[in-house]
């Protein structure tokens, strides 16, 4: 060897150490010290940031007010979260990353494609139990993903509220007609299929699908298909804003008069906000009780109280609120499960969130609620009503 | 100083490690990779299988664009042709080590397919038709659905070997890791060979590489397909590792992170290959602990500017590269070996 | 369903696509000014498009201007930054490889997408109804207004910009530089101002573009995408060919709406590409492009 070659060997050894010493620190060090860790991939950033930011300080406002009230079965919760961007090679990167320091029991993760691109290795691991803001009907399945739960109703769930309120609308024999209007993505054609089958099921004639890419695209040609279809009722799904307020300008330009619905990621309020005029008249189903609602809740009422702290929170979205409700959904997993001296581990984590039912949110869902499905099946429609958003049907279970 | 290093044979020419010395170190780098999950922790074994893949894609793209000049902006298409076939190809219940070149030939069956306009059209007509080629094949993942399963993806098994299940990173790296130095010693070796030099010639002037005798029309194809099928094994390791395939996953933004880390690390070159794709790959994790760090001094809003930022910075090296270092990485390498060689009779 | 009345369909699905095909051949011709003018395919023509709506945003809604003095300063700032893109991008690129120019723009793409991101943040903005939308009634086929208008609006910019290349001096220059650099330069032609004008006019229709397709839908950073399919209708066309960019957009915009008709929307995006590819296959140069030829 010359005396090059040995200063490179002692130099990439050195590097080769450094690298080496990288992925170990932290690890063992909370293992000991009794602290519970709630891992977090949100989408703080990017398409999804609307939401991603009032998930992640809903849950992370949680964490911090149930230490001050003692942490869960005497021991402190640790939120760990880094933003995801929305994208899913970030998000299981950071996944990774975070089960790998921090062995953390709960994971409060992102889009559908991570859900679905973790799901192999939470059965793996089985010591994780996961949730996100993805309502993807595919992972409300305790065989299939055990280890995952959704705050709310799936998409298909969340369609099914939306057709019982317009087969309950029915003024005669005759039922209303619904089209369907979904974007040409994983999200959009998520319920559609079993959609059509619960319109077949209520009888409602299914007169239209229209499908078309999410955002910013020119909806006129199927404006035209919409307006000789004649629905009275049409849902959109797999948007969040664009191009419905589009729809809904150029089918009130052509005269027609029929109601536009939208589901949980169209129906907060700064969403609707956004649609302007357009958004007058406009029907949503949202499983969750508005900060706005008229009645009041003490879990509401928390909500306000703590999230007002802040400057700048996003206390009043519905997105603050179900990273709120995931909180407490995780609390009861831990307290079950702590309470009956088991380990937190996945199969035992996943008993106690099966066990959750006729348990009062104190005012999130009108309804006690049960989690067996590993998904909440219950929902409210709404009417946009001038700058508000009021109930326009009682709480609808389904399933 | 580096002396004695004598051509003293053709063979000792065209050796792919010419010196003692180099061998030793391949040898030490060979250790090195296979002591790494066992120190490196899971997460970097994570991103070292990440890395592995993309270095088996990048690879296959320097052939096509870097060394015979034909522009592909629908790469990530045909890796995910790779990714699919494996998806099927376990449905079908055929093992890892066959599922993975057919994989590949899957791929390159495709390549074929959309290298043909190469033999009529060339430079930015080739390059939309390529792109034609990402759109299409984009919507045939989404909308087959009985094979690929639509926009809902499909899932892949582990891959395994007599009942031994490779699930889990640790054993997934060892499925990739020597692929990766495979493939790559592969695409090296190419171009020691009477192919590897006729796509030389075409890149630098197709015409006259006819006129040399070089058929097109064979070997415009060879690339494309050579190209496709490193596509397509590196696709078919994706599915084992990520273990589901969905169509977002391959789109046009993984094409052009491939052209990105061959033009920062080198066209060409199958060092800048390797560079290339691992400054590419390490890039956001830098970036993240830079935002990390800025936060900890009170930037709380740092983080806001983490995804505008690294696209910034994507974009950034890529003009910053082909303006102020056209040959990337690779080159900045050369350089720097140099000067050590001839230190300290030059600096 | 009678046959009369799939006629009325056909008809009025014909008419909208032709109509909404507008915009397409405006965005088109940012596209081929650029190749004409300097040899280069400007993918970051979306991301151009898009900065010019938020700029055009940021001056009408946030800074409350009045829309045409929104127009002007948008106009200049978008005709800044394509001056600003020749000089420290692609002229340092000259004479370098395809791939090169085309990576270049993609990168600069990707800067532009991330810096309005940066600025503007992710969520959609909407732009004021800038074009009037009462719809125009033939019968029983219904034209929306918004895209009868656009069309007006991108056939008199059309226009307004083939005149200025056929009959001003600096067009003439720059047509003159376009097919002879060394000669135009010979003769007296400053070359570099007008591959200089040649991005700032490229700039220039993009941000209008942007505009319109902004208003008629709404403003986000991914509001660029559409360029990339219109990129393929440039090809069917012809690179160097304005009258072949003005066709291809109209029949694009035909086919895509047909699509929609009786194919669905999921194949929309398709259309232009498989248009491509066939039209590739068949006449490697486009409808109307100039044929290269070779030689050693």
């Amino acid at each position: 060897m010359t005396p090059i070659d040995r200063r490179r060997f002692l130099g990439s050894g050195a590097a080769a150490a450094g690298l080496a010493s990288l992925g170990l620190p932290l690890r063992s060090a909370l293992a000991q010290s009794g602290e519970i860790v709630i891992g977090a991939a949100p989408p703080i950033t990017g398409v999804f940031a609307f939401a991603g930011a009032g998930l992640h300080a809903g849950l992370g406002d949680w964490v911090e007010w149930k230490n001050g009230q003692g942490g869960i079965a005497g021991r402190k919760l640790r939120y760990v979260a880094e933003d995801s961007s929305y994208k899913v090679d970030q998000s299981v990167a950071i996944f990774k990353k975070i089960v790998a320091q921090y062995k953390p029991p709960l994971f409060y993760g992102d889009s559908t494609g991570w859900a679905k691109a973790i799901a192999p290795e939470l059965s793996q691991l089985g010591s994780v139990l996961a949730t996100g803001p993805s309502f993807a009907s595919d992972l409300a399945d305790p065989a299939k993903a055990p280890y995952y739960f959704m705050p709310g109703p799936t998409y298909s769930g969340q369609i099914e509220v939306l057709l019982e309120y317009v087969s309950r609308s029915a003024a005669g024999a005759a039922k209303p007609a619904v089209a369907f209007v979904y974007s040409d993505t994983e999200f959009g054609r998520d319920p559609i299929a079993s959609g059509k089958a619960k319109a077949a099921k209520l009888g409602i004639p299914v007169v239209l699908e229209v499908v078309t890419k999410p955002g910013a695209v020119d909806v006129s040609a199927e404006v035209i298909k919409l307006r000789r279809a004649k629905p009275d009722f049409v849902i959109f799904h797999g948007y969040v804003l664009a191009p419905i307020p589009e729809f809904m300008r150029q089918m009130r330009d052509a005269g027609m008069n029929a109601r536009g619905m939208g589901t949980i990621y169209t129906m907060d309020k700064t969403t609707i906000d956004q649609m302007g005029a357009a958004g007058a008249g406009f029907l949503g189903v949202m499983p969750y009780r508005y900060s706005f609602d008229t009645e009041k809740t003490p879990t509401m009422a928390l909500i306000r109280e703590v999230g007002s702290r802040k400057p700048n929170n996003p206390w009043q979205t519905t997105f603050y609120t179900q990273g709120w409700l995931v909180g407490m959904i995780f609390e009861q997993v831990l307290g079950r499960t702590l309470g009956a001296k088991k380990e937190l581990t996945g199969p035992n984590m996943k008993a106690a969130l099966e066990s959750i039912g006729k348990w009062d949110t104190g005012g999130i869902f009108g309804v006690p609620i049960a989690l067996k499905t590993h998904s909440i099946p219950v929902g409210r429609v709404y009417l946009v009503k001038g700058s508000t958003i009021v109930p326009n049907s009682d709480w609808i279970t389904i399933g | 100083m580096r002396i004695g290093d004598f051509h003293a044979s053709y063979r000792h020419d065209e050796a792919l490690f010419d010196t003692r010395a180099q061998r030793v170190w391949l040898g030490l780098l060979l250790a090195a990779l296979a002591a790494f999950p066992f120190v490196g922790g899971s997460y970097l074994t994570y991103l070292a299988c990440l890395l592995g893949i993309h270095l088996i894609a990048a690879a296959g793209l320097n052939v096509m664009t870097g060394y015979t000049g034909l522009i592909s902006l629908g790469h990530a298409a045909f890796m995910g042709v790779g990714c699919y076939a494996v998806a099927v190809a376990e449905r079908a219940g055929i093992p890892f080590f066959l599922a993975l070149p057919l994989a590949g030939a899957a791929s390159a069956a495709i390549g074929l397919v959309v290298g043909i306009p190469s033999l009529r059209i060339k430079g930015l007509y080739f390059a939309v038709a390529t792109l034609a080629a990402q759109f299409v094949l984009g919507f045939v993942f989404r909308e087959w659905e009985s094979v690929t399963g639509g926009v809902r993806g499909a899932n892949v098994p582990a891959a395994s070997l007599f009942g031994f299940e490779l699930a889990g990173d640790r054993r997934v790296y060892f499925l990739i890791a020597p692929l990766a130095v495979l493939m790559l010693l592969g695409a090296r070796n190419l171009f020691r060979t009477r192919v590897g030099r006729a796509f030389i010639a075409i890149r630098d002037r197709d015409i006259s590489a006819e006129v040399l005798g070089i058929s097109l029309f064979r070997y415009k194809l060879a690339a494309f397909a050579i190209g496709s099928f490193y596509a397509g094994v590196a696709g078919g390791l994706w599915g084992y590792f990520f273990r589901v395939a969905t169509p977002e996953l391959f789109g046009l933004p993984l094409s052009v992170f491939y052209l990105a880390a061959i033009i920062v690390g080198g066209l060409g070159s199958i060092l800048g290959t390797i560079l290339g794709a691992t400054f590419m790959t390490l890039i956001p994790e830098f970036l993240r602990a830079l935002v990390g760090w800025a936060e900890a001094f009170g930037l709380e809003q740092a983080g806001v500017y983490l995804a505008p930022l690294r696209q910034v910075v994507f974009g950034l090296l890529i003009v910053g590269f082909l303006v102020f270092e056209p040959h990337g990485l690779a080159e900045m390498w050369r350089r720097t070996r140099r000067f050590f060689h001839l230190w300290p009779f030059r600096t | 369903m009678s046959g009369a009345i799939d006629w009325l369909l056909l008809a009025e699905f014909s008419l909208v696509g032709l109509l909404s095909g507008g915009v397409l051949a405006l965005i088109a011709l940012g596209f081929v000014l650029v190749y004409k003018g300097t040899r280069v395919i400007n993918f970051a023509l979306g991301e151009f498009m898009m900065v010019g709506a938020y700029l055009f945003w940021t001056a009408n809604v946030f800074l409350a201007l009045p829309w045409w003095a929104a127009l002007a300063l948008t106009l200049a700032g978008v005709a800044a930054l394509g001056a600003l893109v020749e000089r420290f991008v692609l002229r340092p690129l000259a004479g370098q490889p395809v791939i090169s120019i085309v990576m270049a723009t993609i990168g600069l793409g990707a800067v532009l997408h991330g810096l309005a991101e940066a600025v503007w943040g992710g969520a959609n903005l909407s732009l004021p109804e800038l074009l009037p939308r009462k719809p125009l009634l033939l019968g029983e086929i219904l034209l929306p207004g918004q895209v009868l208008w656009s069309f007006a609006l991108a056939v008199a910019l059309i226009a307004a910009f083939t005149a200025y290349f056929r009959w001003s001096k600096d067009g003439v220059s720059m047509r003159a530089a376009a097919s002879d650099p060394v000669t135009a330069y010979a003769m007296g032609i400053d070359v570099r101002r007008t591959q200089r004008l040649t991005w700032m006019f490229a700039g220039v229709t993009g941000a209008v573009a942007g505009i319109i397709v902004a208003s008629m839908t709404s403003l986000s950073p991914s509001l660029g995408t559409v360029a990339l399919g219109v990129l393929a209708v440039v090809i069917l066309g012809g690179l160097d060919s304005i009258a072949g960019a003005i066709v291809a957009g109209l029949i694009v915009g035909l086919l895509e709406s047909l699509t929609v008709a009786f194919v669905g929307g999921q194949a929309r995006d398709l259309v232009p590409y498989l248009v491509v590819l066939v039209i590739l296959m068949v006449r490697p140069y486009g409808l109307f492009g100039t044929r290269d030829i070779e030689r050693l």
